[in-house]
């Protein structure tokens, strides 16, 4: 195990010793993702069409984009 | 911008889910929060069963929940859209039918488990669909996810 899987087990294990509630106090942000954000609304007839939307319309950095 | 997911919310949305008797699982990263997974995130995902009782359950659970939903939108949901993004509810909600990486509802369901009254995909199934997904952000989380998933069925055991 390496000095960052260790790192992890740790956070694993704190995170076992609080509530649900204090979880996910932690865990839910709200942070601005761009044109995600921006349409209250949207659906998609296939997830593939969801996939293809995203890799065209939101900026790369937000990594949805697929690796293949 | 709603107001971002918190326990009270997760109550809320997990009774009203119940009192429709609808048939889901939170997935994703929303759904490894809710098994320990400690790690960040916006929305709360949830995989529903594709079938319009199924999905006319749902859209009177949103409703109840305080989701404007259009007459439109509630069209889609009881179709059974394999993808639905709400972004004007009390909280930011994915409506999932068709998760990459799983191939019934129904194979999920009995694996999820239930953590404080919500539905919730087994790990290996919330793994599974991630890496079908192909995504940059997918990817990037996967390494730490897979090590929770070790650890977590570790603590199962002992």
């Amino acid at each position: 195990m390496n000095a960052e899987q260790a790192e992890w087990i740790e956070e694993f294990e704190a995170a076992a010793k609080r509530s649900l509630e204090e979880r996910l106090r932690y865990a839910f942000i709200h942070t601005y993702k761009p044109v995600l954000d921006d349409e209250p609304y949207r659906s998609f007839d296939t997830t593939a069409e969801y996939r293809r939307w995203c890799e065209e319309n939101l900026p790369s950095w937000l990594g949805y984009g697929r690796t293949v | 911008m709603a107001a971002r997911f918190e326990y009270r919310q997760a109550q809320e949305l997990s009774a009203a889910l119940h009192k429709n008797r609808v048939k889901y699982l939170f997935i994703g990263k929303s759904g490894a929060i809710l098994l320990g997974f400690p790690d960040t995130t916006q929305d709360a995902d949830l995989f529903v069963e594709r079938s319009p009782e199924n999905g006319r359950a749902v859209v009177a659970a949103l409703k109840e929940l305080g989701f404007p939903l259009t007459a439109a939108h509630e069209k889609d949901i009881v179709r059974g859209k394999d993808f639905v993004q709400l972004r004007y509810g009390p909280f930011d909600l994915d409506l999932v039918f068709a998760p990459d990486g799983i191939e019934k509802f129904a194979d999920a369901e009995r694996r999820a488990l239930t953590v404080e009254g919500m539905r919730v995909c087994h790990i290996d199934d919330i793994i599974r669909s991630k890496e079908a997904t192909g995504r940059v952000k997918d990817r990037e989380s996967l390494p730490r996810l897979k090590a929770f998933r070790d650890w977590w069925m570790k603590q199962k055991r002992d």
